[in-house]
């Protein structure tokens, strides 16, 4: 099973390969990361069985816990490999015109997000975190209009800022327990309860957090989604906004399971709910629109997250994967719907199948029945209202009063694609690659209807295999070192 | 000794204090190179506190020699992950000097205030829909930047 370390290597590989290559042949260069993602995907697929219900553990260079680097994959892990990989696919810049350079950031990215996802020592979580963020900003710097170097500068700001937390975090930490091993602290976690804890706790959150567009981190959201091109911001809303969540759900559950943190995190995704869906009601154009919505469903997984125990961790689950087809979907649409809401006036007379996508999708983050996000609210609140807080159920009103506030912005959009009028500059009609695979998503989406009951069983199970901590510390420690400095 | 400060403390007081003017300075300042040196204080700052962290009062370098006699060691480990956040954090950087140039050529301007003013400006034509704010507001904000 340790060629599933691959994961991280080829594509790190490839980015390095591909400028060589391409200085000999550039369709080869071209070739290569496809074929990379396409044999991935194939490997997370045929391993899917082998993996057990207890996950299992790759120790690198065969150096054992808590000494040794440790790669941890159970169901989730997998599960989040394959939509990196196939996201990857969809968002692929097939155009011949690209630079070779590009494809490497690309490859950087997919390497820094099956690390972010695989690894289970909180030092290289830190590490990929930051490939990340640099491949990120390279992409949105390499864009060819001047307004995304602005927005990748100002992005590359906050982000900076927010990794230096992270770091900082795990300093105090390391200074604490003495480990950095994910299994080895979640031995140790009374140690880490305390105020020092707690804050390094909060400095994570706020590192992940700008990614995660959490509220009051969230400032390069509209401006960097609206100066790339939509495939890119598909990727960065619906993917990797999700990785840096998981990043804060593995050191939620492992390390810091505390009704104060869960709380911390309830009131963060509630004022991310509000806000979001109030800007993206003053909003006057279709990609501005879908930014502050997508602030507004990140919010609303954090407050999923924030119910204690496995009911909370696998609504936010299929909150993540809703949100990931949703609003993938939505902003792959948009690369040709894009533009103020006056240019999409009487959009449906010129494709009517792009808008009849377009209802599916925002009738499914609406969550009216028989939708998926409809079982996904439902869920949400039932559980929300079985919590002893009042805070709890605070959150329920909110959340009804932020769904009011959508349906009113995204119905008023309905109505403008609706009218007659001749729009003032023509949009051309959309058959491009983008189109197809917003219909694929509107198709998956649809399909998922019929399999919902088996999707949310899979989902639980999944769960609460990653809610339980024991699972994880013996698959790593399986000696099951007792607290105290290695 | 009237008051007992111990080295450690001490040191710990210099990063903190370091990590808090980056930050302070990354939140009021408004000229883009300014915050880009903010920007490294803080990090400088958030490295010294995890080297700090393998920091041992009386500690020696932690090599094993021959006539090793079991003195304090300072842990070796916050060092070598120090390095790596150091060389990211240089990457970094150098990344963001380069989005300062390219910044530079096309708004004329390094003040945060009149590049974000002109993003938004420039967003709003791209998307064909009115710029945000009041209709005067935006043309006020240009002139003032060009007066520096």
């Amino acid at each position: 099973m340790n060629h599933l370390i691959l994961l991280v290597v080829l594509p790190l590989l490839s980015a390095f390969i591909i400028p060589v290559v391409a200085k000999h042949s550039l369709t080869i260069s071209r070739l290569i990361g496809p074929v990379v993602l396409v044999f991935i995907l194939a490997l997370v697929v045929l391993s899917w069985n082998s993996v057990g219900s207890n996950g299992f553990a790759i120790f690198l260079g065969g150096f054992l816990p808590p000494v040794g680097i440790v790669f941890y994959i159970d169901h989730f892990s997998l599960m989040l490999s394959g939509l990196i990989a196939g996201m990857l696919l969809i968002v692929w810049p097939w155009n011949s015109y690209v630079a070779p350079r590009q494809y490497s950031l690309y490859m950087l990215l997919t390497a820094a997000s099956f690390g972010l996802v695989l690894s289970a020592d909180l030092f290289n979580l830190y590490v990929f975190y930051e490939l990340l963020a640099v491949a990120t900003y390279g992409l949105i710097a390499r864009q060819k209009n001047p307004a995304a170097a602005v927005a990748a500068l100002r992005y590359l700001f906050v982000s900076a800022t927010g990794s230096a937390m992270l770091l900082l975090g795990i300093a105090i930490i390391y200074t604490l327990t003495g480990t950095l091993n994910i299994a080895h602290l979640a031995t140790m976690t009374d140690q880490l309860h305390g105020l020092a804890g707690l804050s390094a706790f909060a400095l994570i959150v706020i590192g992940a957090g700008v990614k995660a567009e959490m509220f009051l981190l969230n400032t390069w959201v509209p401006e960097v989604y609206s100066t790339i091109e939509t495939p890119l911001a598909a990727l960065l809303a619906g993917l990797i906004s999700k990785l840096a969540t998981v990043l804060i759900i593995r050191v939620l559950l492992m390390l810091f399971q505390q009704s104060e943190v869960l709380q911390m995190l309830l009131v963060v995704g509630v004022f991310g709910v509000i806000s979001g869906e109030m800007v993206a009601w003053r909003a006057k154009d279709m990609l501005r629109m879908l930014s502050f919505s997508s602030i507004a469903q990140l919010g609303m997984i954090f407050i999923a997250f924030s119910i204690a125990g496995e009911v909370g961790l696998w609504i936010g689950l299929a909150m993540m994967l809703h949100h990931l087809l949703v609003k993938g979907g939505l902003f792959l649409l948009a690369d040709k719907m894009q533009g103020s809401f006056d240019n999409l006036r009487g959009y449906a007379k010129r494709s009517a199948m792009a808008v009849a996508i377009f209802i599916i999708f925002i009738l499914s983050l609406l969550g009216i029945p028989p939708f998926p996000g409809f079982w996904i609210k439902l869920m949400l609140i039932l559980n929300l209202a079985e919590q002893n807080n009042t805070l709890y159920h605070y959150a329920i009103g909110f959340i009804l009063l932020a769904t009011v506030i959508e349906a009113a912005y995204l119905f008023k959009l309905v109505r403008y694609l609706f009218q007659d009028e001749e729009a003032a500059t023509i949009v051309s009609t959309p058959k491009s690659l983008t189109f197809w695979y917003a219909q694929i998503f509107a198709l998956v989406l649809l399909v998922s209807l019929a399999f919902i009951s088996p999707i949310s069983n899979r989902l639980k199970d999944m769960a609460s295999q990653v809610a339980n901590p024991d699972i994880y510390i013996n698959t790593i420690l399986p000696s099951h070192l007792s607290g105290g400095n290695p | 000794m009237l008051i007992n400060i111990s080295i450690e403390g001490l040191l710990y007081f210099g990063a903190i204090s370091l990590s808090l003017i980056g930050l302070f300075g990354l939140l009021v300042s408004n000229n883009v190179f300014r915050m880009l040196l903010a920007l490294v204080m803080f990090e400088a700052g958030a490295n010294l506190i995890l080297v700090l962290s393998g920091f041992r009062e009386n500690g020696i370098a932690p090599i094993f020699l021959a006539d090793y006699s079991g003195a304090i060691m300072n842990d070796p480990v916050p060092q070598a992950l120090v390095l790596t956040a150091i060389v990211i954090g240089v990457g970094i950087q150098a990344l963001a000097l380069a989005l300062i140039l390219r910044v530079k050529k096309h708004y004329k301007s390094l003040d945060m205030r009149v590049i974000r003013s002109k993003l938004e400006h420039e967003i709003a034509t791209q998307a064909n829909v009115e710029p945000p704010g009041s209709h005067h507001a935006p043309k006020q904000i240009v002139r003032a930047g060009e007066h520096q």
